[in-house]
Order: C-alpha cells, then structure tokens, then sequence
C-alpha cells in the first residue's frame, strides 16, 4: 500500500509500539490472574503487583478443591457437561430451525415464528432469566440440568450464521436433487447437511464458547449448587464471611483456560465466524 | 382456512424440522415476555399466586414516578452512549492500525490479544478487573504509586465508577466490534485508495473521504450491536459494584434485578418491560435507518 | 429420527432431574458458608443417631443471593425443608412471603430450654408469630491489631478519644513496619443500606445508646443530642477524620473483611463467628484483641454489643415439614449447640464446653463483657426496612459530599425521618 511505499521506518516504530502497548493492556489481567493464584492472599495485598510469583504456592488448589459444599470437581464437570450437551442441542435444533424457515420462508406461521424469535433476542437478556424461574417452575425443570441445558441451546449468532448459510445455497442444488427424486428429508440429510458441515462446526465452536461463559441463567434455574457451573461457583466465592482472594483468582483461572485454550487453537473460525454471524444480524 | 391447514399438511417435513427450535422459542422466549408483562400487572404480593391481583398500570406508576428509577436510567442511557462511543472509537482505532501494511509481522497476534477477552468468561473478567481497580490493594494505583502519578478512585467514587465499569467492559467487548471493521476493512476497494493518490489526495483525505463511506455497513452494525448490549449492562455490575458507590452504578437491569430479589416482583417486571420498549424502539429505528442507507 | 431422539433424551432428563432425590433428606439454606457446611454435618450426624436413615443436606449461598433464592422458592412452592439465617433476614423473608411457619409448638415441646430468655422470644417473634427457633446469640466486640499496639506504645482504646488517638497512630506511623502508608484505623463498610446502619448500630449500642434511628415508640432519635454527638463522631470518621479507607463508602462485607485480613485497619468488628477464622494462623493468627465498644463522650459505660439472634425457621411449604420441626427442636439439644460453638463459634445454651477454645473466643462464649442487646425495630415497626432504607440512602449522600458542619445536616436528616415516618404510619 501506498504508506508502505514510502517506508517510513519512524511511523512502522510508532505503529509497532502503538499496538503493542495496546496488547499487553489487553493481556496484563491475564497475567495478573495467573500469577495472583500463585500467591498467598497475604503476599498479594502486600504487594499488588509482581511479574512472578515470589514462591509458587499451590496449596489453595487444596483449599478450593470444595466450594460452598461442593467438591471442584463437579463445578468442571457440569461445565462441560451442560456446555457440551447444550452445543450439541442447540447446533441441531438451530440447524434444522433455521434451514426450515429459510427454505420455505412463506410457509404459514413461519415468519411469525422468526419474528418472535427477533424480539426475544432483544428481551433485556438478564431480565428474560427472572420470568424464566417461573417458566422452569411450571414445567417442573427447576433444578434440572435439562432446564439449564435446554435455555441454553438457543442463541442469536448461531442462528443468523446458520441462516445466512442457507440463503446462499444455490437453488439449482436443491432443484437438482428434486428432480433426481429426492425426498425432503434426503435433500436436507444428504444434500445440505454435508454442505453445511464447515458452518456447523463453527456455529458449534462459538456456542460451547459463548455457553461456557453463562452464569445468570444457570444461577437462576438451580436450585443447589450440585448444578453450578465455573463462571456461577466463582460469583459465589464472595460471602458475608470475607472473600478467599488468592482462590478467586484460582478458580478464574480454571474457568478461564478450557476456552482460551479452544480458542487459540480455532481463532481462526471464531474471528470468522462471529464476525459473520454479527454482520447478518 | 382448509385451503392453509393443506399446504401445512404438504409441508409438514417442514414444521417437524422447525418444531424443536419453535418449542424452544415459545417456552423460553416468548412465555417469559408475556408472563413477565402480566406480572408487571399484577400486586407483587400476589403475583405468584394461582389468582394474582391485577393493578392496571399502578407497578408502571410507581417506578416512572420513583425518583431512584428515573435517575437510573438516566445513568443507563449516558453510560450507553459513553460506552457505544469509547468501544466503536477504540475498536475502529485499532482496526484500522491493524488493517495498515505498517504492522504485518505479529498481526495475528494483536488480533488474538485483543479478541480473547470477547471469548473469556465475563463473570472471570471482571472478578480481575474488580480487584485490578481496588483502591488498597490493585494494581493499577500500584503502579500509578510506582510513577509518582495520583490515585485512581476506581470503583469507590460517584465519578470515577462508571468509567471503571466502561473500561472493564470495553476490554470485554472491543474485539469483537474490532472484528467487525476489520472484516469491512478487508472488503473494501482498495483500488480507490490508489486512484485518490494518484490524483494527489493526502492520508486523511484518502481516510475520510474514501475509506471511512465504505465502512458505513460495519459502523451501523457496531452501533445497533453496541446500543443493545449497553443499555442491557448487567453482569459487570453484579461483579464489580453492585450498583454502588451511592447508586452511581444502579443501571437499570440490575436495579430491576434486586427488586425481584426483594419479591418486588410488580415493579421489577414493570421495569424490564419499560427497558425492554427502549431497547426495541432504539433497534427499530436503526435498523430503518440501516435499511435506508443500504437501499440508498 | 434426530429430533425424535434429541425430544426422548430431553423428557428423560426433564424427568431425571425432577425426582426427589430421598424422601428421608431434609435440606437447610444457610449463608455461613465452609464452617456453617461442618456445622451442619456434624449435627446430622448427631441427628442420625435417633433417626436413622434421615440426612441434613445444607447449601451455603452469599447472603444477597440467599435472600432472592428463599423469597423465589417459598413464593412458588419449591422450598427448602429449613432456613437459617439471621432474624431480621428472616423477617423480611416474612415480609415478602408470608409463609414462615409458626414454630411456637414445635418449642412448647423443647423441655430442656432454660437458658433462652423472654428477650430471646421477643426477638424471634414478629407480627405474633414465632419465626425462628434461637440458636445462637450474635455478639459482637470490638477488635483492635495487638502487635500495632505495641508499636505504636498504646493500650486497648476505653474511650473514643482514645480510639480517635490510636487510629491517628495507626494511619501515620506505620504500625505494620512496611515502610508504606497504606494503613487506617477503622476497617468500616457502608455501601448497603444494612452495611452502614449496622456499623452506626456497633457505635451506639455501644455506647449504651438503645436505639439507632426510631424507639419503640416511634420517635425519630436521630438529632436527640447524645445520639445526635455520635452521630456526628461516626460521620467524620468516614470523612474529615480520614480513619477509613477512602473506598470504604462502597465497601460491604467482603471488602471489609479484606482490608482487616489483608492486615489495612487496625481497629473493626469482631463478631463471635468471625474469630475462628482469625486466631488461624492463614489470616491474622490471632494477632488481635476484643473488648467492648469505645465509650463515647458522655456514655456512661461502654459494652460488647448483642446484634440479635440466628435462628431456624421451617416454611410452610417445606417438603418435609414435621421432620424439619424436629430437627429444629433438635438444634437446641446440648450436643448440636456444642458443634454450633465449635464451628461457627456461637450458641444459646451456658451449659458447653468452653475450655478448648482460644481465649478471644471464650471472651464471647463464656459471654464475660457487659453485654446491651439491640432493640429489634423490625418486630416493633413494619415499615421499618424501608425508612431505615432512606435512613442509609440520606447519611450516604451525606458521606459522599461531606458537609462543613455536620449539626443542620443531622437536623434536616432527622426532619426528613420524621416525615417519612408520619407517611409510612399512614400507609
């Protein structure tokens, strides 16, 4: 490009140095999170900030291996369980949803139906949760990991990136296929489906990223802690009885790298994705 | 009427497909509007009961003429804009550092640093951020002491709380908007940049009057995603101030929040559905005006 | 066939997760968080043996959560088999819900009860019903860092010019020895409305001043000249004394407690439940000593302060209820009142073993300071909550932006009590 061409070695430094800075602000808590598990609440009120740990100290992974009555272990496991199942869930009942609705748009009740669905994404999302107890209440699924799973199986971003998929599907595939015979359901099974593969897998990355990182809802539906996930287990860190610092910062950090690991590895179909997702909605 | 129930019937492989996420969204999307709007009707004493006592619009009466709900949301429509500004500047800032030939070694890894707080848990976030502002014991007046430079107040003032909560949640937000432009960057016609150099127009010529029209679609989605995220803003006050310092922070959603906590289920229904018209009024006059620049 | 599938797996866990877990189960929702969890593991245990088969599961939630967690369940019959908390939480649980249950019977049968007052009743009662059964007895001192005193060559405060002086000391001259001023005197909250009035309560009751805002009467004490002269010594300590934390105006508990475990204040409450965590050695390591309130100038006696009482209540919807009652009775037997000391540190019975604990909880065990209880305004006032509420939201405008003679502001304070008053008497 045209500045490039006039290498201008002073405004390349500048830019380096600008983005730089502007990453590491970025990347600091992270940082901090980290080291601060490390480090025994007395050292961290002493001394804020430290590049390293002055020992590492890993006794509170002992200390938190049971929270509010709740071993660790279960707050991981329902993580991942409600999380995964929810994706599988909602990346098939998203799928089919929305091909339905874009293939027979004009069908009746349909548009009805993408309607509400429209206004209900815009429902101010934590105040949607309150009347959901009630909902879950009357469908006798307060404190089921079904309640939890099912709420979460829908999302705006996987229905617009599916959505905007289908729409681009060239009618000519699917005259084809009709006129090859085919029934419906194999049009959809073994026509669209394989085509959608790469989407369904993107849809289904940023679900379990975007589940992961769900607290309210689940908080709302359980009725014990035996169905919390980690984001939920870490907001009830905080009691009357003082707040366990070093383990706050722990148990971030057990909540934090499942995904940012999974991300690093797809960022790629992320970025991608939920850039694409956005720009339909 | 026979003639639809036929057409249904013909395409009932159709609404098998749609049945599950129609199941979905009426038990969980439309059901809890509509309930939530009959609470708001209804004596919070009784809402929950099998026999609620209906109150006209007494719950809507009560809160706009609470002085505490009015000033809340207030509150909620500056931090709105405060927040829609600093994120679609801060992110079209960087996106347009990132998009530049000046930065094309380590580009994956700006990117990457800045998108991997939109995918960290919030509640993780801002629990760092909570203690990163902490007037005793945080980092940031840690190091504000190490260069000699006066306190921050952080979270513990009227006037410094909010802009606290923006900047934890423009770490949050920023990349995903920075994605945004920085997909509309990539598409654009670059071959207009050349031609407006050739004819001699200087860097802030070619930027304003060339790139930034066709950043029009990226900027519009930023906005309405932008508005509709910060009028909601919950999660970060829950975590890092309760509504506090003296209400400074008392936005709206959380407000509406602890009422239901208290059982003041009336007024706190009330209130979500007075935020919910804002939020759809605001998002329909958008997206009329998207639709009007994208028809023009 | 998939969704059929997904649709049969969905019923299937709806139903799954729906199921009682055991009949036999009865489950208490408590805020007292890891040593309320022992607590109650211990006493069902203990309850075990004359039950055999039944268990006492109990969840610990942050308190706000337990509030909005209790009105939801009890409001829509999903409630717990107990509730535990303290008893003007459970008033307001009441209040929103109006299914507490009345546990009057359940104690007429307790035969071994000798040592709760009329008092003790007096504070479980609300609106002529017995909301909670007394367990244990909130006491309340004041706490002051032993090896600041030393450094700074003071004694245990008597007096609030005492008080006043050692936490100058404390903020100044670097009773840590970090070589950092990063020290205050008082270790305070005030952000909620219960947070702040709860400290103004410590400093009257304190000072033998027998009521915070309204006597039982009804009239508003705020600018009666001896609450008055409190008042405004308790104000400035949030302000222009500069003995606080400047955040402390958005500090609850957590955030108080972290400014004295992170070793900031010097002097704070200590509340007998908090003491076990203290004398450990990952906290204070008991680095601390408990004593009455400062007296005030012109108090004639300074005292540990009763804050009221935690109790047991049983909903009316509770799942197990006659089984709840009985384990609610049971909570006061000699052998649950021994793990309640043991673990949280409080009880209601005189008759326990005392000798194993350490000498600060002794002090509040063996109950050996002079001892004044609150007043209770909740049981006597309804609309109590609300005008205590306004109350917080007046005195925290004021901290905000301090005036320079705190006399008119607690004159238009009090004026502003008094009329709300009168229109919530009228309501």
């Amino acid at each position: 490009m045209s500045i490039a061409r006039g290498d201008n070695r002073a405004l390349q430094i500048a830019a380096y140095a600008l983005a730089g800075t502007i990453s590491l602000a970025f990347l600091y808590p992270y940082w901090w999170m980290l080291v601060s598990a490390f480090r025994a609440t007395k050292a961290i009120m002493a001394a804020p900030i430290r590049l390293w740990p002055e020992t590492l100290d890993f006794s509170i992974f002992a200390e938190i291996a049971q929270i509010g009555g709740v071993p660790l272990w279960r707050y991981i496991a329902n993580s991942f369980a409600i999380t995964g199942l929810s994706t599988v869930l909602g990346v098939t009942i998203t799928a089919l949803g929305a091909y339905a609705l874009t293939r027979m748009p004009k069908l009746p009740g349909f548009a009805t139906l993408r309607t509400v669905f429209l206004v209900a994404i815009m429902y101010p999302y934590m105040l949607l949760v309150i009347p959901v107890y009630l909902v879950m209440y009357k469908l006798g699924l307060l404190g089921s990991y079904a309640g939890i799973i099912l709420f979460l199986a829908l999302g705006p971003i996987q229905f617009f990136l599916f959505e905007q998929f289908f729409r681009k599907i060239p009618a000519e595939v699917i005259e084809a296929a009709i006129i090859d015979g085919a029934s419906e359901a194999q049009i959809l099974f073994r026509v669209i489906l394989p085509m959608a593969a790469p989407v369904t897998a993107t849809v289904a990355l940023i679900t379990f990223l975007l589940n992961w990182a769900q607290w309210f809802p689940i908080m709302v539906i359980s009725k014990t802690p035996d169905t919390y996930t980690l984001p939920v287990a870490l907001l009830a860190m905080n009691t009357e009885l003082g707040a366990n610092f070093q383990g706050i910062m722990a148990l971030a950090v057990i909540t934090t790298l499942p995904v940012a690991v999974l991300f690093l590895l797809a960022q790629k179909r992320v970025m991608e994705g939920m850039a694409a997702g956005a720009v339909k909605g | 009427m026979i003639e639809t129930l036929d057409v249904v019937w013909r395409h009932r492989i159709f609404y098998l497909f749609v049945l599950p996420f129609a199941v979905l969204t009426i038990l969980f999307g439309l059901w809890p509007i509509l309930l939530s709007i009959q609470v708001s009707f209804t004596a919070s004493a009784t809402a929950l009961r099998p026999n609620p006592t209906y109150v006209g619009f007494a719950n809507y009466l009560v809160v706009l003429s609470d002085p505490a709900f009015l000033a809340s949301l207030t509150k909620t429509f500056l931090y709105t804009a405060l927040s829609v500004v600093a994120n679609l500047a801060f992110a079209l800032g960087v996106a347009v550092l990132l998009d530049s030939a000046l930065l094309t070694r380590g580009n994956l890894f700006f990117r990457l640093a800045i998108f991997l707080p939109v995918v960290t848990p919030d509640v993780a976030g801002y629990v760092v951020w909570r203690w990163l502002f902490d007037r005793s014991f945080g980092a940031i007046n840690a190091m504000l002491e190490m260069i000699g430079a006066p306190a921050f107040a952080g979270l513990t003032s009227a006037r410094t709380a909010m802009a606290s909560l923006l900047i934890a949640e423009l770490w949050h937000h920023a990349g995903f908007y920075m994605i945004i432009f920085l997909a509309n960057l990539s598409m654009r016609d670059k071959a207009l940049e050349e031609a407006a150099h050739v004819d001699g127009a200087t860097a802030w010529q070619r930027w304003r009057y060339v790139i930034l029209p066709q950043l029009k679609p990226a900027l519009i989605i930023n906005t309405v995603y932008a508005l509709i995220q910060f009028l909601k803003t919950f999660t970060v006050v829950v975590v890092m101030t309760k509504g506090g310092p003296n209400e400074a922070t008392n936005f709206v959603s959380y407000y509406a929040y602890q009422l239901f906590d208290q059982g003041r289920y009336g007024e706190a229904t009330a209130m979500a559905t007075i935020l919910f018209a804002i939020v759809i009024l605001i998002s329909l006059t958008f997206y009329r005006i998207a639709d009007r620049e994208v028809a023009a | 066939m998939a969704i059929l599938r997904t649709l049969l797996g969905a019923a299937a866990m709806a139903v799954a997760g729906t199921l009682p877990l055991q009949a036999q189960q009865l489950t208490v929702w408590h805020d007292l968080g890891d040593n309320g969890i022992k607590w109650f593991e211990a006493m069902s245990a203990e309850f075990a043996k004359s039950k055999p088969g039944v268990t006492v599961k109990s969840l610990s939630f942050p308190t706000d959560q337990w509030f909005g967690r209790v009105i939801g369940a009890l409001n829509t019959d999903t409630a717990p088999d107990l509730i535990y908390n303290n008893y003007e939480r459970v008033i307001r649980i009441q209040d929103q819900t109006g299914k507490v249950s009345d546990m009057k019977d359940v104690l007429a049968k307790v035969t071994d009860k000798g040592f709760l007052g009329e008092d003790d009743i007096k504070v479980a009662t609300y609106k002529g019903k017995q909301i909670i059964i007394p367990i244990q007895r909130v006491q309340m001192g004041f706490g002051v860092r032993k090896s600041w005193l030393d450094k700074v060559g003071e004694k245990f405060p008597e007096t609030w010019d005492d008080a006043k002086r050692v936490a100058n000391k404390f903020r100044d001259s670097d009773p840590d020895g970090n070589g950092k001023a990063d020290t205050f005197g008082f270790g305070l909250q005030a952000a909620k409305p219960r947070d702040l009035i709860h400290m103004l309560d410590l400093f009257l009751f304190g000072s033998g001043i027998r009521n915070t805002l309204i006597d039982p009467a009804g009239t508003i004490m705020v600018d009666e000249p001896a609450h008055a002269a409190v008042l405004e010594e308790f104000l400035k300590t949030y302000t222009s004394y500069k003995f606080v934390a400047p955040d402390t105006i958005n500090h609850s508990f957590p955030e108080m407690y972290q400014g004295i475990e992170g070793g900031r204040a010097g002097m704070f409450r200590v509340g007998d439940w908090n003491v076990k965590k203290w004398d450990g050695e990952k906290v204070l390591g008991g680095d601390f000593l408990v004593g009455p309130w400062p007296k005030m100038p012109g108090a004639a006696q300074n005292y540990v302060v009763i804050g009221g009482m935690r109790g047991v209540g049983v909903p009316e919807n509770a799942p197990n209820k006659a089984l709840a009652q009985e384990f609610a009775a049971f909570m006061l037997s000699k052998a649950a009142q021994q793990a309640s000391l043991e673990n949280v540190g409080a009880a209601v019975r005189k008759d326990l073993d005392v000798a194993a604990l350490s000498p600060r909880s002794q002090y509040f065990a063996k109950a050996e300071a002079r001892l004044i209880a609150y007043d209770f305004p909740e049981s006597i006032h309804t609309f109590y909550p609300e005008l205590e509420a306004a109350y917080h939201k007046k005195l925290m405008s004021g901290i905000a932006n301090p005036p320079a003679d705190w006399k008119p502001f607690i004159t238009e304070t009090a004026k502003e009590m008094r009329d709300l008053a009168a229109k919530l008497k009228a309501k």
